[in-house]
Formats: structure tokens, C-alpha cells, sequence
């Protein structure tokens, strides 16, 4: 336990040095430490259905969140860039790089996944600032960084994903620029079905394609993506 | 201000800590919830009603616990959700800003908001189709949160009130996802909680309404009813919800605790006909054994130990034992060969346990179950609260829920302001990010 309160005061002491659009990215997860299942051999029922949105890419254009063709999944995690946490949204980072390199290695997968990182904090991370941290990371597949107009036009995604984020203040009430949130990552199919959420405790990239292939498998694309 | 100490630390923040994060109280809550590490400032305590007492309903009390308010040691508010429905469980969602609290008799779920005011829970949704949505599951007793979801144990069926039953999935949004039957030979249900790092779920099992719901008197002369108890345990894979293995656990063994500590691959249970204490150990082909550690207190004196508490270091295990109103403090600090440190009365019956993340409180309710209850003077119904110091309980406060006109205090889960409020206090574990 003392090990533990040592590490929450070092996450403490990570809060308060955090800079503006720092932009962190943590190290690559390592992989699970047990054997991942067989595509397509278990099942993974929707939990809720989201409406498609249209937010801003990193060009400033109007763009859909998933934009999905019959054939595809999406991969979509809610960050901002000023986050710190070592297994917040540098983690989502993190994995979300893992997952681009993996399917950029994967010609018969790439096609069909579509990754989304989108910003929760509108007010700071402007298309600018996501086309900074698209050219840091430097995608090799289909991974869009997406953002929206204001505060008030992420809210409604937000609260289709149940995403929470909570602004953080200091003693007086004033805003730190920052936010209490629960790292979570969607799957979601071509019909807007959350086919999983992921979270800390289990968030892998390989874990996470061998779920985009059990969900492709059902629409039928068995010879491309029965994988390894 | 003392208060802003409250903090609840998103503990997805400690980086390999994360994944292991597996159980326990506030040291039982699922490994994707972030968990409150500070002082709390409220417990949440599911309340049966009691007919003739105050509005006679079931309802969540929320007690003060925080030494610098002035709340503290009070009850702070009520909120009855009318009609008597067998309250028992319940748990928070994956981001914690919502309580779910059911009950055993007619399988009523109710959705409560703790975000928007803490120390006033509101009602938000009540879900009366579970059995119907579940396929005739009956009886939803742990509540237990996964990412964007809520796991919930059945412990008896619709179709013959025994034992068979499954766990059910809903979303955060309060919508069935699915029933996973327990598997053949091992039908009964109780507890599950998962290791996150192992990709593994335990589940165990107690028995069905027809037996729950009975007067406890007329139920142990029964022979034939009392055969009707769960003797198993379950090893899942997790992720695909699939049985790996039966473990043999006789006598009904109920709360599960997964170790808290790195390389810690193990888990404790107490069965509640034999009264003894079981380990559930991982061995080196990665499956799993059961073990007969311990009895607890003298096994032929029926004590029923119904609920357990693991400290976050792994190093002591708290057992409530309903019969005697005891509890019994092992050091597991060698999992294999516990210790009995401690005996100590708490009261006429006892049931929950529930430890602070630091280890430093410990808060204890009486009741078991409406028609197990103990009636006499051995029948108080209680929430009494100690500090812990790793040798000793000191009394700290307690709530006569009798003398309030409350009813029957059941499961306990803490809360703080400060965490919903968005607060950081200087110097504290509280931080943004992170997964749970």
C-alpha cells in the first residue's frame, strides 16, 4: 500500500507540472500476460447504439466521427491534449499508435478499421493542435484526430458514448484547465452498435483487433480476416 | 479545509498498479472503477424496510463520515424508493456517478444519480423487467461495473425459485445486454469479481428465493431444503465470458476477494455452512486450486461468516460472522497459512464489513436477510463505525437504525464531494486521467 500512495503522489506531482498541450504519450502497453482468444469464437453483443456526428478534422473541415461503409468498424477514444495521467490519454495514445502500426502491417485489416481520437476539450484543442499531434504521431493507417466547435457541440457525443469529463478546479473554484475522467475506449460496428468499451485494465492493442476481427467476421469477410 | 482532503484518486493512473487492481469494500470495488483513496465523506448504506418503522420502505441511508463536517457521525439523508423489495447489494458504475442498488425478492434494480448532489442521492431509473429481460433470472445480488457496463449475479431462477441462475449485463444506460447461464454442475450463483490482469472471473454460489426468502428457523430443519445450497466456485475467462473450471468449495462459499498486490495471483472466500475460510490459488499451468485455509471461529457452533474485507496491502482479512456477531481478523500475509489475530464482538448479529482504502476505518451493518434476522435483544439493527490501527478497532460512531426508524442496514459504499465537485486539494492523490 505504501508503494501505491508513493505512486499516487508522484501522479499528484505529475498534475501539477503538466504544460499546455504537452501532448504526452506513454509507453507502448505491453502485450496481455494471457493468451487472447480466437476471432470469431466468442461473442461480443452490443451494449448501446450512437448516432454518427459531424466534427471538425484537423483541417478545420467538418468531418463525420465514423463515417462507416457496411464493411468497416471503428475505434474511437475521447482525450485532451493539456491530460498528464500516465494511464489516461497518453495511454489512449499509446495504444492507439500500436493499433495504427498493426494495421498498417495488415493490408487485408487496414481497410476495415478506422481509428478516431477525438478532443473533449474544444475550448483548447483546436484543429490546430490536432493536426500537431496527428504529425507527432505520424499515422500509417486510417486514424483521423478529430475535435469540434465549441464545448457545447461535444457534449451531445459525449453523452451518446457515456464518456464522462469532469473540468477540474482548485480550492477557490477556479478551472485548472484539466479534467477528471475515466479512460475509455469504443468499438463500435458499421451499424453504430458499442460492441466493447475498454478501459485501464484491459486496453491492448492486440486484444483490441482481435475483437475488430470478431466483429468483421460476422459481415462476412472470413477469408481476409481470420488472421493469425 | 480539512474537507477538501476527501479525494478519490483514479487509481488507472498508476500505471502497472492498474491492471492488477483486481478487488476489495473500497478494497472490493471492480478494477475499472476509480477508487477513494482519501477519507469519505458519506456511506451509503442500503436499507431494508421494516413495516411499522418510519415509512416502512426500503431506502438508501446516507450517513455523514467525515470527522471535519459536521454531518459527521449523523445520518445526512434518506431516500426511500417505496415498497419492500428485499434490499441487499448494490454498486457504483465504471466512471462512479451512479449507484445501483437491487432486490432478492422481486428483482427491482433501482438507478440512483450520486453525482449531481452527494449527499442527497436521487432516483434516476428503476428497472422491474430483470427476470422478464434476463431469460427468468431472479434474485440480482452483486453489482459490479465494467467498462460502460454493469455485471450483475442472479442467485435464483423464475421458473422453480432454486438455484440455477446466471449473470446478466446491462449498459450504464440501464439496458439488458445479456444472460450467461452458470454452467451445468456448478448452477448456483452468488459473487463475481474479476482479475483484470489474468483475464479471470470468480464466481460462487448460495442458494435459491425458495430458500432465501424462508424464516432461517424452519429453513435449518429442513433437511432437504438445506441440500439445496451452492458447494462451487467458477474460473472464467473473462473476456469471453466462457467456464474454465468447477472448483469444489462446499457449504456455500459467498464474498470473493481477489488479492490486491503485484504477483498476488489469488483470491480468498468464506463458506457459510462450514465456516471455513478458502483460498482460490492460480498454479504454475495458470489454473486454479482451492484450498481449506482455516475454520472460522468454532464451525460447530454454525457462526456463518457472510462477509469478508481484504486490506489493500493483502495483509489483513476482516470475516464478519453473523451468528455470534463477531469479527475475526486473519493476517494473510502468508496467503497460504492465515492467522486469527483478532475476535471481537460488534454486536447481537452482524453482516457487512467494509474497510477504507488506507485501511485506517472500518464500518460494520447487522442485517443479513428480512426473514434470517435475529429477533430479541440480539436483533439491533446497526451501523457502527471503528478506526483501525492494524492491531485493534476503536469505536468511533455508530447509527441506531432502530431508534431512527430506518429499517435494516445492508451494504455500505462510500462517497466524496470533492471528487464530483471536480476538486483537487493541494498535496492530495486526486488527478484527472486515467482509467479505472
Amino acid at each position: 500500500m505504501t508503494r501505491r500512495i508513493a505512486r499516487a503522489a508522484l501522479a499528484a506531482v505529475a498534475l501539477a507540472g503538466g504544460g499546455a498541450g504537452a501532448h504526452e504519450i506513454a509507453p507502448p502497453p505491453a502485450p496481455p500476460a494471457y493468451a487472447l482468444p480466437t476471432p470469431g469464437s466468442y461473442e461480443l453483443p452490443a451494449i448501446s447504439r450512437v448516432p454518427d456526428f459531424t466534427l471538425l478534422d484537423e483541417r478545420g473541415a467538418p468531418a463525420p466521427l465514423l463515417g462507416l461503409a457496411s464493411d468497416q468498424v471503428a475505434v474511437v477514444s475521447f482525450v485532451y491534449s493539456r491530460c498528464t495521467g500516465g494511464q489516461g490519454c497518453p495511454l489512449a495514445l499509446a495504444t492507439f499508435q500500436g493499433l495504427d502500426r498493426k494495421l498498417a502491417a495488415d493490408p487485408a485489416l487496414a481497410g476495415r478499421v478506422r481509428l478516431a481520437t477525438v478532443s473533449f476539450d474544444p475550448a483548447n484543442d483546436t484543429p490546430e493542435r490536432m493536426a500537431a499531434l496527428r504529425e507527432r504521431l505520424r499515422p500509417a493507417a486510417d486514424w483521423r484526430f478529430l475535435t469540434a466547435a465549441s464545448p457545447g457541440a461535444i457534449a451531445p457525443v459525449l453523452a451518446a458514448f457515456g464518456q464522462d469529463a469532469l473540468p477540474l478546479v482548485d480550492e477557490r473554484g477556479a478551472g485548472l484547465g484539466l479534467f477528471r475522467h475515466v479512460l475509455k475506449v469504443f468499438l463500435v460496428d458499421a451499424s453504430g452498435a458499442v460492441r466493447n468499451v475498454y478501459s485501464a485494465g484491459f486496453l491492448s492493442p492486440d486484444l483490441l483487433l482481435v475483437d475488430a476481427r470478431t466483429v468483421l467476421l460476422e459481415s462476412g469477410h472470413r477469408a481476409a480476416l481470420a488472421g493469425p | 479545509m480539512i474537507r477538501t482532503r476527501s479525494t478519490l484518486a483514479v487509481l488507472g493512473l498508476l500505471a502497472a498498479a492498474a491492471a492488477r487492481l483486481a478487488a476489495a469494500d473500497e478494497t472490493c470495488q471492480s478494477p475499472y472503477l476509480p477508487k477513494l483513496v482519501g477519507q469519505e465523506d458519506f456511506v451509503y448504506v442500503w436499507t431494508l424496510g421494516v413495516d411499522g418503522l418510519g415509512d416502512g420502505s426500503d431506502k438508501l441511508v446516507t450517513i455523514g463520515a467525515n470527522p471535519a463536517r459536521p454531518d459527521y457521525g449523523k445520518v445526512v439523508s434518506t431516500l426511500s424508493v417505496g415498497g419492500r423489495h428485499e434490499a441487499h447489494h448494490g454498486g457504483f458504475t465504471d466512471d462512479r456517478r451512479a449507484l445501483w442498488i437491487g432486490g432478492l425478492d422481486d428483482s427491482a434494480i433501482f438507478v440512483l444519480d450520486v453525482a449531481s448532489d452527494p449527499a442527497h442521492p436521487k432516483l434516476v431509473k428503476t428497472i422491474r423487467d430483470f427476470s422478464a429481460k434476463s431469460g427468468g433470472v431472479v434474485g440480482p445480488h452483486t453489482f459490479y461495473a465494467l467498462p460502460g457496463r454493469m455485471l450483475i449475479t442472479g442467485l435464483s431462477n423464475a421458473k422453480d425459485g432454486g438455484g440455477r441462475t446466471g449473470l446478466v449485463e446491462y449498459s450504464n444506460q440501464g439496458d439488458f445486454i445479456r444472460t450467461i447461464w452458470m454452467p451445468a454442475g456448478a448452477e448456483y450463483g452468488y459473487d463475481a469479481r474479476v482479475n483484470a490482469d489474468l483475464n479471470r472471473m470468480l464466481t460462487s454460489s448460495f442458494t435459491g428465493r425458495v430458500n432465501y426468502m424462508r424464516p432461517l428457523g424452519e429453513l435449518l430443519k429442513d433437511a432437504a431444503a438445506m441440500k439445496n445450497f451452492g458447494n462451487t466456485m467458477v474460473v472464467w475467462d473473462f473476456h469471453t465470458r466462457k467456464p474454465l473450471q468447477t472448483l469444489a468449495v462446499p457449504g456455500a462459499p459467498l464474498e470473493i476477494r481477489w488479492a490486491l498486490q503485484p504477483e498476488h495471483h489469488y483470491a480468498f472466500t468464506a463458506s457459510a455452512l462450514t465456516a471455513r475460510l478458502w483460498g482460490v490459488f492460480r498454479t504454475p499451468d495458470g489454473r486454479f486450486e482451492a484450498v481449506d485455509l482455516a475454520p472460522i471461529g468454532d464451525p460447530s457452533k454454525a457462526p456463518l461468516p457472510v462477509d469478508i474485507s481484504l486490506s489493500a496491502d493483502d495483509r489483513h482479512l476482516f470475516v464478519s460472522t453473523f451468528g455470534d456477531g463477531s469479527v475475526h481478523v486473519f493476517d494473510v500475509s502468508d496467503a497460504r497459512q492465515p492467522r486469527e489475530v483478532l475476535v471481537q464482538k460488534i454486536g447481537g448479529q452482524l453482516n457487512m464489513v467494509s474497510e477504507s482504502w488506507d485501511g485506517r476505518r472500518v464500518y460494520f451493518t447487522s442485517s443479513l436477510l428480512a426473514n434470517w434476522d435475529k429477533s430479541g435483544p440480539d436483533g439491533e439493527q446497526f451501523l457502527r463505525a471503528f478506526d483501525w490501527d492494524g492491531k485493534a478497532l476503536a469505536p468511533r460512531f455508530a447509527i441506531d437504525f432502530q431508534a431512527e426508524r430506518l429499517g435494516r442496514p445492508h451494504i455500505m459504499n462510500f462517497g466524496a464531494l470533492g471528487f464530483y465537485q471536480g476538486r483537487v486539494a493541494g498535496g492530495a492523490t486526486g488527478a484527472p486521467g486515467g482509467g479505472g
